[in-house]
């Protein structure tokens, strides 16, 4: 067998089809996780802020509704699927192609626990950051290509929201960045245990601050979800989306708070370990697997956002630019020089 | 009061006071839903305006005389009468029909039969899926009398909420009044 690919595909090509084989299985692996979570995010969205509103949420479908968010998937995947006379036909079918694809994507660079990434690459923050900014893409193109009102204002508020808090949001990471030494994610989960307090949340408070309000906006979630605020926008840049278009767009945007999630988990708190001090206090905790913590801080982070959705009325257009502008670029900024001086004064050359 | 908004805003204090109420809510307090069909809630006021019915006095004959005042009164117009002539010239009411998708429950046609013939009752939960359903002919609306109206419950209909205007009608000697109803002290 090995000789047999040998001749045909040029020597060591076992090897080769080994890794690629790995690879496949992984990204199955990841991509079938992905999907039920964020299906299931869904779910635990309208559970949680139905119970924080004293009322309950599914309950019909399936045990507890616990099949709600499949009766959801097949009542818009057969719903008529709408598109406006004057539309932009080509761009209105990629748009929301673009921001699933987008979300996704990022899903190969986040290392779930020790040694388990689709992609080891070396920027894997950066490639992060790369595919936010594709994901306003395809806010833009589905707002412009809808010949509407509210798509069409839905859709430029939104961009330059996310344009915005973009910046605000790599800044705060810088900062990490500094702190680990890598764009590496593993690395920078490395770095985290074997810092004495575990987790980077604690001397990048700021930075932690700022990276939460700006993921809150990046993926234009409440308080930043005017461009999608019912009342005022229809539905904003998806309005004239129909059916499984609306879905993708719809799980695109819970891929997006799955990824930030993941990356305040993993860049802030410390990823699949648990903090030094804890585990010399209890030495059974280091038998629980990886996966377990970083699932439970992914978890927490997306109890937070259904949490602040639930409390908090709002902010109006010209009040969420100026907090993206005049307030979190600077206190990022502030955050960088901060930590940069602190390095250098601790590695010597201050 | 400038360093105290200051503080406010750089410490989220209130932000946190107000996770701090939505947590205790999820926590602590139990969902106020009502689970319907399941869970039906008693109707706690007695004299609802519900389901029409067409009352029958103690022989079990129809009290409706097909005057028309009910129809003539109602503000939806919902109410169709067609009577025609029988024997002994009397009037005899052929069709009564309400249109209860079209009805308000204002309970005006009670309020304006001298007779105490046109009734509401306490019942609501009568939705089909036809629209024919919801069309009341005069044989579905005395049924529902004796459905919805049993033994004492007619009688106390119109003893506490809605007193015919017939039972007061008394004229002076020799005054012609109308043949069928039973007047107060005259025999």
């Amino acid at each position: 067998m090995n000789n047999i690919l040998e001749t045909f595909l040029g020597p060591g090509s076992f090897d080769v089809i080994v890794d690629i084989l790995k690879i496949i299985l992984k990204i199955v692996a990841v991509l079938t996780g992905a999907l039920l979570h964020i299906a299931y995010a869904t779910y635990f969205e309208r559970k949680v802020i139905a119970g924080m509103q004293l009322r309950l949420g599914p309950r019909e479908v399936g045990p507890y509704g616990l099949f709600q968010p499949f009766a959801d998937g097949i009542k818009l995947f057969f719903k008529e699927d709408i598109i406006p006379a004057q539309a932009d036909k080509p761009i209105f079918y990629l748009s929301p192609v673009i921001f699933y694809v987008a979300a996704i994507t990022s899903f190969a660079v986040l290392p779930f626990f020790d040694g388990f990434v689709v992609a080891d690459i070396n920027i894997g923050l950066l490639f992060l950051f790369a595919m936010s900014s594709l994901a306003a893409y395809g806010i833009v193109m589905s707002g412009w290509s809808s010949d509407s009102k509210y798509a069409f204002l839905g859709g430029l508020r939104s961009a330059s929201q996310v344009i915005s808090y973009e910046i605000a949001m790599g800044l705060s990471l810088v900062g990490v960045m500094i702190m680990a030494g890598s764009l590496n994610l593993s690395d920078i989960v490395k770095a985290q245990h074997e810092y004495p307090l575990g987790i980077f949340a604690v001397p990048q408070f700021l930075g932690f601050v700022v990276f939460v309000i700006a993921a809150f906006a990046e993926t234009n979630r409440l308080p930043f979800d005017l461009p999608e605020a019912e009342s005022e926008l229809v539905a904003g840049y998806f309005t004239e989306y129909s059916g499984f278009r609306f879905a993708l767009f719809f799980l695109g945007e819970y891929a997006g708070m799955l990824v930030m999630s993941s990356i305040s988990a993993l860049c802030f708190l410390g990823g699949w370990t648990i903090p030094m001090f804890i585990t010399d206090a209890l030495p059974f905790l280091l038998y629980v697997p990886g996966i377990v913590w970083f699932l439970m801080k992914v978890y927490a982070f997306m109890f937070l956002y259904y949490w602040i959705r639930a409390t908090l009325p709002r902010y109006r257009y010209d009040q969420l630019m100026g907090i993206g502008w005049k307030i979190l670029i600077p206190l990022a900024l502030v955050n960088i020089v901060i930590t940069a001086t602190v390095k250098m004064w601790i590695m010597g050359l201050l | 009061m400038i360093t105290n908004k200051l503080f406010k805003t750089i410490s989220f204090i209130e932000i946190i006071k107000g996770l701090g109420v939505t947590l205790r809510t999820l926590l602590f307090s139990p969902p106020v839903t009502r689970r319907y069909p399941v869970k039906v809630r008693v109707l706690s006021k007695p004299g609802f305006r519900g389901l029409h019915a067409l009352a029958k006095d103690e022989e079990g004959k129809m009290k409706c005389v097909g005057c028309g005042l009910c129809g003539a009164y109602c503000p939806s117009q919902c109410i169709h009468i067609y009577t025609t002539e029988g024997e002994d010239n009397s009037k005899i009411v052929e069709r009564y029909e309400i249109d209860t998708a079209r009805c308000i429950y204002c309970g005006f046609c009670v309020e304006a039969c001298p007779f105490g013939a046109i009734t509401l009752s306490e019942h609501y939960e009568y939705s089909t899926y036809s629209k024919a359903d919801l069309y009341m002919t005069k044989e579905k609306l005395l049924e529902n009398w004796g459905k919805y109206f049993p033994g004492d419950k007619g009688r106390q209909y119109f003893r506490d909420f809605w007193h015919p205007l017939s039972e007061d009608f008394h004229g002076h000697e020799g005054q012609a009044m109308f043949s069928k109803i039973k007047m107060k002290g005259k025999e």
